[in-house]
């Protein structure tokens, strides 16, 4: 089931290096990408159908032809390194074990969107990661991809690398901007869209790591190569981080639209021995909990996700096997969330805290059934009120789990008081 | 005027301005938009999010009215149960780790959180679990106290200190529900302007070390006036209280809107002026250090009036334009000199480009108008041979020193009509305690040459005369403020077209040329 398109270095000893990286072929789309002209990269991509590999799943090529047109201010590229979504962990491998994959990516996207400065932001915590990065940079300046002339063409682009300090909102792109800025991170109101005003009031392109990486196959293969992998709206492959109560979990490539159960079994190695399947966490933690019964017919694209009223996320999928307490769960759940709101908006400020201390109550077990009701009511009241979808990723997962597994919750609950205490 | 464009409120079509947000646009015709973060002079930030408002069709459907500019046709939603149930949740959130300590708060009666709360909310508790704990009565300098649990982080006053005075005292530090407002470790709050974080403050957050557990708000009478402070010209509110048994003591000034003025906004010195008010007045009347009546007083000074060989009237530049007139209407009767010397009221170099003039009188632009020579020379010439200076309001101590003044009282008798006990009062042989400001009407003209109307605030329990009256018994032809009017519209041709007894709240601009034209 797996294969090979962005991970295709990812296995040669030393393909971090330049020289190694280009025997296999880094830097040969340069050539043809200048020989093209802008707008034919982005049609091209558009083409490919490739969609944001950062969660959200936008369409790259749609999001780069936001551009303003007659612009003059300068554009830039901010690169998402954050990635910091619970149980997402296939940027660091790009980073890490093929840091020129990207570098080419880059080139190929502030090429077509005429940016001649891109910003590579990449969480604090990478340390290994932006070692390797910076490393891979260096290279690429000294081997004259990077700097005044691209490849002797007359083409300037100056890459920097923006390390981050540990906040998970500074994936949000409007909080990268602000942090690239050297501000506290804490998302923009918008509109206006960060391609018509975003870094320092320019129009700003913000990617992801793998959406970028994936722009050198698109360019050497065609489209059609790339829309080979994959389902017709969900096309390509992707780097999935499979985590949780598996036998082999870690990072692989597949293509999209495989069902999600066959992946656990073949890919991962299926549960440990002797354990039921609980829950499947499809991507990410902010991604709402799909049963078992669900996940029968989930397979992972973004369409069979929506459809499912989940999401497909960051592609990190996250399987629950029976001894999961879900209520624990979701306390470090919201744990997580509330520890990391920007605490810019009343309702993600306040909601996250009140929905803790009322988890953390239940977990005591001093809660009551009017508890579980609140933050139930909780994930409601505070969902799509604020500047950025943070609160969300907090609330749609933990209604998810309200939803269908209540009775864990129910059974933490010992004495039935009904609505009393709460009143 | 400002285009005008068509839109529906709760189905309902309203005509309002055009290129505002929509909380000012529909708050012009009268419908309120709930907001606590939004303020008109330090723009939107959306923090709150209790203005969320629905728009019909619109895309989004549900936005922040702080940040959506009204649009011919747009359909906006207050009223739906999608609406008050977003406001009632926002104001829960709200509430949840607010310590709701109103009985001690300075700032119940007229605080936000409380109004929303009856009118947008109205739930009880339900909070099961312990609130956020925070830190409280944090002195932040330049007379500023915070207390961290109150405040529900708006950032009023952070933008305040970053868009207005420039100084950036304040910021939030932590995330999520441990944010809070600050200073900087060892850098207070020091800017000549940090009390208005103190009205900016839609909750008890920030409150004024000056005013704090000294009234309760809804006690206050709440008065329109002017500060005298500088030349500026503020517009305030002087919130005053007679308590039973007790005069009418004045608690604070707070900035009153005026676009043309001050804006919001008004410099903590003259915020502080309200003491002057209260303290240190004069109140009886003396002759010789003898307290006297009002008639004796009167008398007194007619027959020092009489028997001088020469008088100097001295004038102060925080009388009103009408107590200027009929002190001038004074001086022609009785043939006397007249000077409106008062360079130490100038403090040169303390001015700054927003609110503050060095200039710490309030009407010195009245002496062009009225042809007041203030020079020193003039009223050095003046001084010469006199043997009666007559002071009104002035205190003469401010321009001279002391052993200036010892020579010039060696020949010459010092009369003090005024509201203060000062210098000059202290030297003059003659006191006649009138009304200060705050007691009285008048009409200013600031630096900019914006004429404006102060009225009657505070009624003490033993009230002095005014001065114009003063001045009409002394022999002045003026026996009233409506009299002074009504000469002063008739005899200065600056004034001839305008309606003096009817000026508008934000004022009248003169335009400068009339004032140098007479002044000439």
């Amino acid at each position: 089931m797996q294969v090979k398109v962005l991970s295709a270095r990812f296995d040669i000893p030393d393909a971090h290096k330049i020289e190694v990286a280009k025997e296999n072929g880094a830097y040969s789309t340069l050539e043809k990408l200048f020989e093209m002209q802008p707008v034919d990269v982005i049609e091209l991509v558009k083409q490919s159908g490739l969609r944001g590999r950062g969660g959200a799943g936008f369409p790259t090529g749609l999001k780069w032809s936001f551009l303003p047109k007659n612009n003059t201010k300068p554009v830039y590229l901010a690169v998402n390194s954050d990635e910091s979504e619970p149980a997402t962990f296939k940027d660091r491998y790009i980073l890490v074990r093929d840091p020129h994959m990207m570098i080419e990516g880059i080139i190929i996207c502030c090429y077509a969107i005429g940016s001649h400065d891109a910003y590579i932001y990449i969480r604090g915590e990478y340390t290994t990661q932006v070692k390797a990065l910076q490393a891979a940079i260096d290279e690429a300046y000294a081997a004259g991809y990077l700097g005044q002339s691209i490849d002797g063409k007359d083409f300037r682009l100056d890459v920097t690398v923006h390390r981050g300090a540990g906040a998970y909102v500074c994936g949000e792109e409007t909080a990268l901007l602000e942090s690239v800025e050297g501000r506290k991170g804490q998302p923009r109101s918008k509109p206006p869209f960060p391609a018509v005003e975003g870094l320092y009031g320019c129009p700003t392109i913000i990617n992801n790591v793998q959406s970028i990486a994936s722009l050198p196959f698109i360019l050497t293969n065609g489209p059609d190569a790339y829309k080979a992998f994959g389902t017709e709206k969900s096309p390509g492959t992707h780097l999935f981080g499979i985590s949780g109560l598996v036998k082999n979990p870690g990072m692989y490539e597949l293509p999209l639209g495989l069902p999600i159960l066959e992946v656990i079994e073949k890919v991962a190695g299926g549960l440990r021995d002797g354990r039921k399947l609980k829950g499947i966490i499809p991507g990410g933690s902010s991604t709402p909990v799909l049963t078992p019964e669900e996940a029968q017919t989930v397979t992972l694209d973004y369409e069979s996700m929506a459809a499912h009223k989940t999401m497909f996320g960051s592609g990190g999928i996250v399987v629950l096997d029976d001894t999961v307490d879900i209520v624990k769960l979701v306390e470090n759940l919201i744990y997580f969330y509330h520890h990391e709101s920007c605490g810019q908006c009343t309702p993600c400020r306040e909601g996250l805290g009140w929905m803790l201390k009322i988890v953390k109550k239940i977990v005591r077990g001093e809660g009551t059934t009017a508890d579980i009701d609140l933050l139930r009511e909780l994930c409601d009241n505070i969902e799509m009120k604020t500047v950025c979808v943070l609160s969300a990723a907090c609330t749609m997962p933990v209604r998810s789990y309200l939803n269908k597994f209540r009775h864990e919750f129910e059974a933490y609950v010992k004495s039935d008081v009904s609505c009393q205490t709460a009143m | 005027m400002a285009e005008k464009v068509k839109l529906f409120v709760n189905g309902q079509e309203v005509e309002v301005e055009s290129g505002k947000n929509l909380i000012d646009a529909i708050g012009a015709v009268g419908i309120e938009i709930p907001h606590l973060c939004y303020h008109p002079a330090l723009g939107a930030d959306g923090n709150c999010r209790m203005c969320l408002v629905g728009i019909e069709d619109g895309r989004p459907p549900l936005v922040p009215a702080c940040k959506t500019n009204v649009a011919e046709g747009m359909k906006v939603q207050l009223d739906t149960e999608k609406i008050k149930k977003i406001q009632r949740d926002i104001m829960e959130l709200e509430l949840i780790n607010h310590p709701i300590d109103c009985p001690i708060c300075d700032q119940a009666g007229e605080c936000k959180l409380q109004d929303y709360y009856m009118q947008y909310d109205g739930q009880k508790s339900r909070m099961t679990v312990p609130p956020v704990l925070k830190a409280k009565h944090m002195d932040f300098g330049a007379g500023v106290v915070h207390d961290q649990e109150r405040c529900i982080l708006c950032a009023r006053c952070v933008r305040f200190t970053r868009l207005i005075t420039k100084t950036g005292e304040l910021g939030i530090v932590n995330r999520t529900d441990y944010a809070r407002v600050t200073t900087f470790p060892g850098r207070p709050l020091s800017n000549r302007y940090a009390l208005n974080v103190v009205d900016l403050c839609p909750v008890g957050a920030m409150t004024s070390k000056d005013f704090r557990f000294k009234q309760r708000a809804w006690f206050l009478t709440k008065s329109e006036s002017l500060c005298h402070g500088c030349s500026k010209g503020c517009n305030i509110y002087i919130d005053h209280n007679k308590e039973k048994y007790q005069d009418d003591i004045i608690y604070r000034f707070r900035p009153r809107l005026n676009q043309q003025v001050n804006g919001y906004f008004m410099c903590d010195a003259g915020r502080m002026t309200y003491k002057l008010e209260n303290d240190n007045r004069l109140n009886t009347a003396q002759v010789f250090g003898k307290e006297t009546s009002l008639n004796e007083t009167v008398e007194a000074l007619r027959r020092s009036f009489s028997q001088a060989k020469k008088t100097v009237l001295l004038v102060s530049p925080n009388c009103s334009l009408e107590q200027m007139h009929a002190v001038k209407k004074l001086s022609a009767t009785f043939n006397t000199v007249l000077s409106g010397y008062s360079d130490g009221y100038i403090n040169a170099g303390d001015g700054d480009d927003f609110l503050i003039h060095d200039d710490k009188s309030a009407n010195r632009t009245a002496f062009a108008l009225l042809g007041i020579e203030s020079s020193k020379s003039a009223f050095e010439a003046a001084l010469d041979g006199a043997d009666l200076l007559v002071s009104f309001q002035n205190d003469l101590c401010r321009s001279l020193d002391d052993v200036t003044l010892a020579k010039i009282q060696e020949k010459t008798k010092f009369v003090y009509i005024g509201s203060y006990q000062n210098g000059f009062s202290e030297k003059a042989s003659i006191i006649l305690p009138v009304a200060s400001y705050s007691e009285d009407i008048g009409t200013l003209i600031n630096a900019d040459n914006i004429l404006q109307r102060y009225v009657k605030a505070v009624i003490k329990n033993v009230q002095v005369s005014n001065l114009i009256h003063v001045v009409n018994l002394l022999g002045g032809e003026i026996k009233n403020h409506e009299e002074a009017l009504t000469d002063l519209s008739a005899t200065i041709a600056a004034l001839n077209n305008i309606d003096l007894k009817h000026i508008p709240s934000e004022g009248i601009a003169l335009t400068g040329k009339e004032v140098s034209n007479v002044a000439a």
